[in-house]
């Protein structure tokens, strides 16, 4: 660890760091298909690490535990790969964008790797909530002609809401919400899917629970370890779509509904 | 027949989705040799599930050493949980490596770490799994060679017929030499017994396939190990030892798991051995003599691997870190080094002394979870019959000294079934907690809020190979509730808190440190019946154990519970940590007196024979207060 990145505790509060004065770093890192199966806070505890090890000076926060300042965007569900993870840090002071990537992709496993960097408004939402719209790739074998699934979801998503369980408690899911739009094509033997989707208060829809909803009601089982691959994630404001490191240009696609 | 080695991820991928905790089986973490060129193929294999095995740092030093080496390649394997294992059996995937995701079989040596003795069927389970023969003399000349070792190694006799060679000691120069000789062995076309035979040469080396086991009136009825007629085989293997810790590589864990183990932080080792020479204490005895790092090393060492690794909290790991002579400078240091960066120390044991409360708040910083403290028995009298040289005062002075310091819980270890035990000790161990919390009441408060309170925590002893109890017998199950019961009907403060061993794990515990080479019949009797991760209390099926010791004629209590003769020729007797028989003897005799022997770290000798039975010496870098 470099010298830079000691901070003393002061004994004054008001002589600490604040949170909305640090320069705030975006980074893009994928999460590789070997991972795939990476739970949600395995992939936060190895960012930290990876963020301590590269030597940037993370900020620490001024609570006794002392956690670093970072914010990770959504959840991916465990199985699912992703070439768009987003994590936000702050740091105590601003370190060239080039050098703090090249020091990031030194420190993390290959297979979670960095892939673009740059510093975002202070001021901005936690990422979390802020990026609430997610494109996902889903690989199926060749369970139906592509056009009965599309069917079938587009059924699914007019009933309304979807009811599934995950471990013993079971969940709703608000779809005619969180469903913006989906594909389907015939490829390599298999069933080649793309599903925009939309977190709302309603909560967020996970792949699988469409594909498997949608199966279910053409009387076919689930989807055995679908590959599930989330490809694109912005944030929706006003009818338009803000891509996570910006410009704000590109309108949003209308809902189906 | 040898597996061919080929990379068999695809298979394991299709299980991920239906498994509990997935990340066990994925590799890639960092600082995994994602390189494994060989040619030369070793597999570490900790036989439990992947965050049990992973933090522990025999492994790891082995990992790194092997890796080290020119034309050799070390992989990590550990057992896969049931789920996982009904699935592999299922779908015919045999057991893989972590970082080629290569088929065990495949390997040219297999290496198993023995952590303690209810790991046992868990190295059947996976060498099962792996499609390996279970007995070395059930292996093909070109299957892997099995080896083993660790701390559990010292009766590895109920487990011989598994292992075509077992590594007694310190491990990270022997496994170098193993590996090469099975290397060239393998160049040159020689057969698999001539193998072991030059195996046997590397020292430290144990073969059993070239020792018989002989019973006579000299010995238990396990008899004792004597060499083969015909094979130049020491009668006695003794261990290896490096007699020199600094000049090795302070850092052993470069692996950084994606999965929350069991101690997720990292751990230096800041000394080897403990002189302390408490009487129930295996690794006591078998690890010595003490050797220490110097303080420089072990603070540039911290601030290296965590700069590398990325954890929050370094452990500073030993058999009794506060022992070392500088241990005040190195919590000092690396307080004033990475304190500020937001670090945190550790020190898993505690010394039940004020040194040892200091040592603990400098550790802590403003923390203060629980504290623990050993005392291991509830009377002065006990206490000097285990050799735990700690008095009332002692506990005292350093439960006052926690409570002053700001800890609000205290824990304390005990052991029932110690040799010469009554009740009244039994009952001493209710009315020390209470002594504690009166203490703490003292200094704290009396009132609801002050959260004083005391746990206790009582395991039952199981004699161990090489300790002064060797010759003990274990406390019948009946008798170990009986008096647990008793303790628990004296501890009358509901601010008390007591957990206890199952009576039932000790015992199989006991069986299986004390048997010689027959008992792998039970050991393999238990497993077909379905015996796995017994150290798990989940898990564990102590009818089934039962079941297999009435199968193979056993009773266990009956074999955990004999007192072996003084005289008598041990079953593991044909290996050696170095430590005299006589001083053993002259240990268990002293015991039975109350008589207490210091430690030769801050008196002088008093003369267990490790020093110049291996030629090694104590390695202290300061005066042990």
């Amino acid at each position: 660890m470099s010298a830079a990145r000691a901070q003393p505790i002061s004994t004054r509060p008001q002589d600490l760091p604040v949170k909305g004065s640090l320069p705030r770093l975006r980074v893009a890192y994928e999460k590789g298909e070997r991972l795939a199966y990476l739970g949600h806070l395995e992939v936060l505890t190895t960012m930290e690490r990876s963020l301590r090890r590269s030597g940037l000076p993370v900020s620490l926060g001024n609570g006794f535990a002392r956690r670093m300042r970072v914010q990770f965007s959504q959840a991916l569900p465990v199985g699912a790969s992703s070439a768009c993870e987003y994590l936000d840090v702050r740091l105590e002071e601003r370190v060239d964008v080039d050098e703090a990537l090249e020091r990031l992709v030194r420190a993390t496993p290959p297979a979670l790797a960095p892939l673009r960097a740059a510093y975002v408004c202070r001021d901005l939402p936690a990422l979390e909530a802020w990026l609430n719209r997610a494109d996902w790739a889903v690989e199926l074998g060749p369970l139906c002609p592509a056009q009965e699934l599309l069917d079938a979801i587009e059924a699914v998503r007019l009933q309304g809401e979807v009811r599934y369980l995950r471990g013993d408690k079971e969940k709703v899911v608000d779809v005619a919400g969180a469903l913006v739009g989906a594909s389907v094509a015939e490829r390599d033997g298999g069933l080649s899917l793309v599903i925009e989707t939309r977190s709302t208060p309603g909560g967020s829809l996970r792949p699988q629970v469409l594909v498997d909803a949608a199966l279910r009601s053409m009387g076919l089982p689930p989807a055995d370890a679908p590959r599930v691959r989330r490809v694109r994630q912005a944030h929706e404001e006003d009818g338009c779509l803000v891509e996570p490191f910006g410009p704000m240009e590109q309108a949003a696609r209308a809902p189906l509904s | 027949m040898r597996a061919r080695r080929e990379n068999l991820f695809g298979l394991i991928e299709p299980l991920l989705a239906h498994v509990e905790r997935p990340s066990r089986y994925l590799d890639h973490e960092w600082g995994a040799h994602a390189e494994q060129d060989g040619p030369f193929h070793l597999c570490m294999v900790y036989a439990d599930v992947y965050e049990v095995g992973q933090p522990n740092l025999g492994m790891a030093i082995l990992y790194e050493t092997v890796n080290a080496q020119e034309g050799m390649s070390c992989e990590r394997c550990y057992l896969p949980w049931r789920d996982m294992a009904l699935l592999m059996r299922e779908r015919g995937v045999p057991l893989l490596s972590l970082e080629a995701a290569a088929p065990l079989a495949s390997f040219d040596a297999i290496g198993f770490t023995l952590a303690h003795e209810l790991i046992a069927t868990n190295v059947l389970e996976a060498l099962d799994l792996a499609g390996i023969a279970l007995t070395s003399d059930e292996r093909d000349e070109d299957d892997p060679i099995i080896l083993a070792g660790g701390p559990s190694a010292w009766n590895c006799e109920p487990l011989s017929p598994v292992f075509d060679a077992v590594l007694l000691g310190d491990g990270e120069e022997s496994i170098v030499e193993a590996c090469a000789c099975i290397r060239d062995a393998r160049a040159e076309g020689v057969s698999r017994a001539e193998t072991l035979r030059r195996l046997a040469r590397v020292p430290g080396t144990y073969v059993p396939s070239l020792y018989d086991v002989v019973t006579d009136e000299t010995t238990t009825r396990w008899g004792r190990a004597v060499p083969r007629a015909g094979e130049d085989v020491p009668e006695v293997v003794y261990k290896r030892c490096v007699r020199d810790l600094s000049a090795t590589e302070p850092v052993a864990q470069r692996i950084v798991p994606y999965l929350g183990v069991v101690q997720d932080r990292l751990s230096l080792e800041v000394l080897r051995g403990c002189a302390r020479g408490c009487r129930f204490c295996q690794a006591g005895m078998t690890y010595r003599p003490v050797r220490e790092r110097p303080a420089d090393q072990v603070v540039e060492a911290a601030g290296r691997a965590l700069a590398a690794s990325g954890y929050d909290e370094v452990s500073l790991s030993s058999l009794s870190t506060t022992d070392h002579s500088q241990c005040a400078l190195i919590v000092r240091r690396l307080n004033e080094e990475l304190g500020p960066r937001g670090v945190k120390v550790s020190i898993p044991s505690q010394r039940l002394d004020s040194f040892g409360v200091e040592m603990a708040a400098a550790a802590a910083g403003g923390r203060r979870g629980g504290l623990t403290f050993a005392p291991e028995a509830g009377s002065q009298r006990l206490r000097d019959v285990i050799n735990k040289n700690v008095t009332d005062d002692d506990l005292e002075r350093a439960a006052r000294n926690a409570f002053e310091a700001g800890w609000r819980r205290c824990k304390l270890y005990f052991m029932i079934g110690l040799p010469t035990e009554t009740d009244e000790d039994v009952v001493g161990i209710a009315r020390m907690a209470e002594r504690v919390l009166e203490i703490g009441r003292e200094v704290v408060g009396r009132g609801p809020k002050s959260g004083v309170s005391v746990s206790i925590s009582v395991a039952v002893l199981v004699p161990k190979s090489f300790t002064p109890f060797q010759w003990a017998a274990q406390l019948e199950p009946d008798e170990v509730r009986r008096r647990q019961q008793l303790l628990l009907h004296e501890v009358r403060d509901r601010a008390i808190r007591v957990s206890y061993h199952d009576a039932d794990v000790s015992l199989v515990e006991g069986a299986l440190s004390k048997m010689g080479r027959a008992g792998f019949a039970l050991v393999r009797e238990a497993w077909a019946r379905g015996c796995k991760f017994d150290a798990w209390t989940s898990e564990f099926r102590f009818d089934l154990w039962q079941a297999a010791a009435a199968a193979c004629g056993l009773d266990l209590a009956d074999v955990a519970c004999e007192e072996f003769p003084l005289s008598a020729a041990l079953p593991w007797e044909h290996t050696s940590p170095g430590v005299d028989k006589g001083y053993l003897q002259r240990e268990w005799l002293r015991s039975a007196r109350g008589v207490t022997t210091p430690d030769c770290t801050r008196a002088s000798c008093t003369g267990c024979g490790v020093c110049p039975t291996l030629g090694a010496r104590n390695v202290t870098w300061g005066d042990r207060s």
